[in-house]
């Protein structure tokens, strides 16, 4: 009996972990600084030994929770967001006097429930473990409270992503009226074994469950949220949020159309490119009109949101395990460059202007070039991982025969190394008048940032064995 | 043959050099780029003295894995094609160490970092026999030079830099595509086994397309050249020269390792608009050089009109046209380099372009106004100077296939003459302007070192040709055979 628990000893952990955190909040004396963050880490550390250990052994718990490798090279890369994420928060708790126990226990539970979500085997635990992330989230969003623009931002993403959900749950509804069970292999082999031509009813489900996957990924048109939620959160929680939701949205996206819903493939694949196609290019058009860094990352992580989709139609034999590599990838970069503005961000001023970077190589030429480094790499040049996970995706959409989303996707990646290299002369091409005004980088957040970029150097020129794992990972589920 | 890995050495010496300057202080930091290019330019010497040249396959081949699991090997070689452009770019990085010597004081180390890094993906670039490690280096080669433009370039710096940077990118995009494409169509990126199985000719048609726009934009082939005379006039002396030097090279070189093995049947489509454009470039570069008044811009728009011959050459597709191509980009990178030099040096004392601003530089700057002479006349065409050779290959290629545009070429090396020497007119000759004569314009030791070699290559490619166009023979000699035979056999199928 208690064997069976093993599938869910990642996310025991991280909630254990969370759990501690709340309790040592509690006993915390207002202004007492304790290692709250440590704990986090702890608890990460051994999720990470759990999935190590649970690795090829493909155990399954309650018949719903199947910790195979797909869901544990997720929960792989859920553990290096949570670790980078808590590295780059340190400076952000504590100008902010945000309590830590809360703060954290949050995050903690969130990728608690990004695990559950990655793992899940059953639709109504993929809602359950969206509802436990989400809610967490929306509270990170929301976390300054003296803030009215967070609020703004945290009742926004709070309207938009209940509003998802009851659609993503309309989808399980109407799954289960047509299949009788909610579990993706029953509800996949019961799909094959019907007519072959797709029913309005099939066709209502897969809509329903499409709606409320891409409101999560902020897929085009269900993006509106993110600009705003992004902006509005403190820029460590916009890191953890644009990586972590997105990689567990993601697993589950997969492993629902990729498994349960494979026999429709036809049908969803034509919507799919076009939320896909639209996605990349609305992403990158609006994103070269941003002023605020946040913004136009938001709008950058909804572009690389379409390479994901991408990736996912793509999803053929050669391009199995791009979907993996992709969010890998995005995931260390993407929060690199949030790591970046959180160790910009200053009490009063967030610094989160495109020409609050001027000059920046005089001031910080390290965190400069750090930045430089996650810039180019989101904008896929080479020797930068990006460049490897946007040439697998874009090879395997010509391999499926998908060659307008290759277009999109190249013309719109170059659309967007123009919005990234606006910081880029930013930093090293202009100077300011005053110069920019920022704390002392923690020691923590610097060495998280050179991880992220040696990370990136590791991905980008010697992918191989990572990218083996991830094709040999999601060949578990189809 | 050597045993061990000197092409991978001479690629990576200088970006190791390059993060090593990361570590010591500005003053060791010139020092430290000089002795890795130069260490680059030594090591490289066995690739002359073993080189075979009479061998038609790949020479000093490296091979490694890299991606098992896509079929993307590591794998460097060179042919008589690609050799003059690695000695050309070693050469010229050595020289643009030497040339921002005293003219780079701001942020030294990032300057001779992304100068070495400069060196890595040119010199990559070149020994590249896979299209993916083509096409990565060069992807590499866009950020440093996009740096050297827009931080230590001259006042418009910015706008030039991101106009060389969406111009490049626009290009680069499109030899992506074509790139994924040809993958998919072929199942192979090596480039001699893509000569050997050529995509059929409807597709061949959408490729050429794809992969010219690219090499087109950094030739630059009329009418994508317009970044070229902003990249030019802002960027840097060093920048400059590396610009002219080698990064124009890169499209040439591009058109013959990739245009004309593997698509030989659009080449034959597009040879027309080819040479035309390439007519225009030579001649209508030529008139807007006569018209500038900045030194700078000026030898920009020359490099536009050379440029011309150079693609001329190359579409001539028969021997003495591509062996003129290539030897006119050799001795481009050298004249050019060397002018760009000369105008670094001279504006590093007076900090004015304007060609109204010199006069009687010859009275002042004896050594620095030979040395001048000396390459005006070679970028004039002189017979017993580098340039000539290239110049008399190209139109006496054209001659043989297309003799109209062999009579535009000759037109063009006039108006060569005349601009350039009326230039020299006006810089060295005539009255001293009053500006001038408080300076100390003539040039010191590290200078004349810097100069020394560009005249001797000057020399000696013009008094003895055959120490270039030895090197190249036989593998020019396969390719125009390779690309004229399998044109037939594919279009006879």
């Amino acid at each position: 009996m208690i064997s069976s628990l093993n599938a869910i000893v990642p996310m025991l952990c991280v909630t254990a972990a969370g759990l501690a955190a709340m309790v040592a909040e509690s006993f915390r004396d207002p202004g007492e600084r304790m290692p709250i963050a440590g704990l986090g880490i702890v608890g990460l550390v051994g999720a990470a030994v759990a999935t190590l250990l649970l690795w090829n052994h493909n155990v399954s718990s309650f018949g719903v929770v199947s910790a195979d490798n797909f869901g544990l090279f997720v929960t792989w890369i859920l553990i290096i967001v949570g670790a980078l994420s808590i590295a780059f928060s340190g400076p952000t708790v504590e100008r902010e006097r945000l309590p830590a126990g809360e703060y954290y226990a949050l995050m903690l539970f969130a990728i608690a429930g990004m695990m559950l979500m990655a793992t899940a085997s059953d639709l109504l635990i993929i809602f359950l473990a969206l509802e436990v992330l989400s809610i967490a989230v929306y509270v990170l969003t929301g976390i300054r409270r003296d803030s009215a623009q967070a609020s703004e931002a945290a009742f926004k993403y709070f309207l938009l992503g209940a509003f998802s959900s009851t659609f993503f749950l309309y989808g399980i509804a109407f799954t289960y009226g047509l299949t009788g069970s909610t579990h993706l292999d029953r509800v996949g082999s019961l799909i094959a074994a019907q007519a072959m031509a797709p029913t309005p009813m099939q066709l209502l489900a897969v809509g329903f469950l499409l709606v409320g996957f891409a409101f999560k990924v902020s897929a085009v048109p269900f993006h509106m949220w993110t600009p705003d939620a992004y902006e509005g959160a403190p820029p460590a929680v916009t890191g953890f949020m644009s990586t972590g939701v997105k990689a567990a949205a993601f697993a589950a996206f997969a492993r629902v159309f990729l498994t349960a819903f494979e026999p429709l493939r036809g049908d969803w694949g034509v919507i799919l490119s076009v939320v896909a196609g639209a996605t990349m290019i609305v992403g990158t058009v609006v994103g070269v009109a941003q002023s605020n860094v946040k913004r136009m990352l938001a709008y950058s992580s909804i572009a690389h949101g379409g390479y994901l989709l991408v990736a996912l139609i793509a999803a053929n034999d050669v391009g199995k395990g791009a979907v993996l590599f992709y969010l890998l990838t995005y995931a260390v970069t993407n929060l690199g460059a949030f790591g970046v503005i959180a160790v910009l961000d200053n009490g009063d001023r967030a610094n989160d202007r495109v020409s609050d970077y001027a000059g920046l190589w005089n001031e910080h030429p390290g965190l400069a070039a750090l930045m430089t480094i996650f810039l180019l790499s989101l904008g896929g040049f080479p020797p930068m991982a990006g460049f490897i996970a946007k040439w697998y995706v874009f090879s395997a959409a010509v391999k499926a025969g998908d060659n307008a989303l290759a277009i999109i996707g190249v013309l719109t990646s170059v659309v967007s190394v123009f919005f990234y290299l606006r910081i880029v002369v930013m930093m090293y091409m202009t100077s300011s008048s005053q110069p920019l005004r920022f704390p002392a980088v923690p020691k923590i957040a610097s060495v998280a940032l050179a991880v992220s970029a040696i990370l990136i150097f590791y991905l980008g020129i010697l992918p191989t064995r990572v990218l083996d794992w991830a094709a040999e990972s999601i060949s578990t589920i189809f | 043959m050597t045993t061990y890995p000197i092409l991978s050495m001479i690629t990576f010496l200088p970006v190791l050099a390059g993060a090593a300057i990361f570590v010591c202080s500005e003053r060791v930091a010139r020092w430290l780029a000089l002795a890795g290019s130069l260490a680059t330019l030594a090591i490289s010497a066995p690739l002359y003295s073993h080189f075979d040249k009479g061998s038609t396959g790949l020479q000093f081949v490296e091979s490694v894995p890299w991606i098992p699991s896509w079929n993307v090997v590591y794998s460097v070689g060179i042919d008589g094609i690609s050799l003059p452009f690695i000695f050309l770019s070693t050469v010229v990085s050595v020289l643009c160490v030497g040339a921002s010597w005293t003219a780079v004081q701001m942020r030294v180390r990032e300057f001779y970092a992304s100068l070495l890094l400069a060196e890595t993906a040119m010199i990559g670039l070149f020994a590249a026999t896979n299209l993916f490690l083509f096409y990565v280096f060069w992807e590499l080669m866009i950020v440093p030079m996009f740096l050297l433009i827009g931080v230590w370039g001259g006042p418009r710096r910015i706008h030039a830099a991101i106009k060389f940077l969406l111009f490049t990118l626009a290009g680069s995009v499109l030899m992506l595509v074509g790139l994924i494409t040809l993958l998919r169509a072929s199942g192979t990126l090596d480039f001699q086994a893509l000569a050997a199985t050529r995509p059929n000719a409807a597709l061949q048609s959408w490729l050429f397309v794809a992969f010219t726009a690219a090499f087109a934009v950094k030739v630059p082939m009329f009418p994508v050249h317009t970044w070229l005379p902003d990249a030019h006039t802002e960027a840097p002396t060093a920048g400059s020269v590396i610009l002219a030097g080698i990064l124009l090279k890169m499209g040439g070189y591009g058109l013959l390792r990739i245009a004309l093995p593997i698509l030989p049947d659009a080449v034959r489509l597009f040879r027309g608009p080819m040479l035309a454009l390439s007519a225009i470039a030579i001649v209508y570069g030529a008139y807007v050089t006569l018209a500038q008044t900045d030194v700078k811009r000026l030898i920009a728009y020359s490099s536009i009109s050379h440029m011309g011959f150079v693609t001329l050459g190359i579409f001539t597709l028969n021997r003495n046209g591509i062996e003129g191509a290539i030897l006119q980009m050799v001795n481009h990178g050298i004249v050019t380099g060397a002018l760009f030099l000369c105008v670094g040096m001279i504006y590093e004392r007076t900090h004015t372009r304007e060609i109204a601003a010199y006069g009687g530089v010859a009275k002042l700057a004896p050594i620095y106004s030979t040395f001048l002479a000396l390459f005006c006349l070679a970028a004039a065409g002189l017979p017993g100077l580098n340039s000539f050779v290239g110049e008399f290959l190209i139109i006496s290629g054209a001659f043989d296939t297309r003799p109209w545009y062999g009579v535009m070429a000759v037109w063009g090396v006039a108006l060569g003459t005349t601009y350039i020497l009326w230039l020299y007119y006006r810089v060295a000759l005539g009255e001293v302007k009053p500006g001038l004569r408080a300076l100390r314009l003539d040039l010191d030791l590290r200078e004349v070192a810097t100069l020394a070699p560009m005249a001797a290559l000057v020399l000696t490619i013009g008094l003895y040709p055959e120490s270039v166009l030895g090197f190249l023979r036989t593998s020019v000699a396969q390719l125009v055979v390779a690309s004229a035979a399998s044109a037939a056999v594919v279009g006879g199928m």
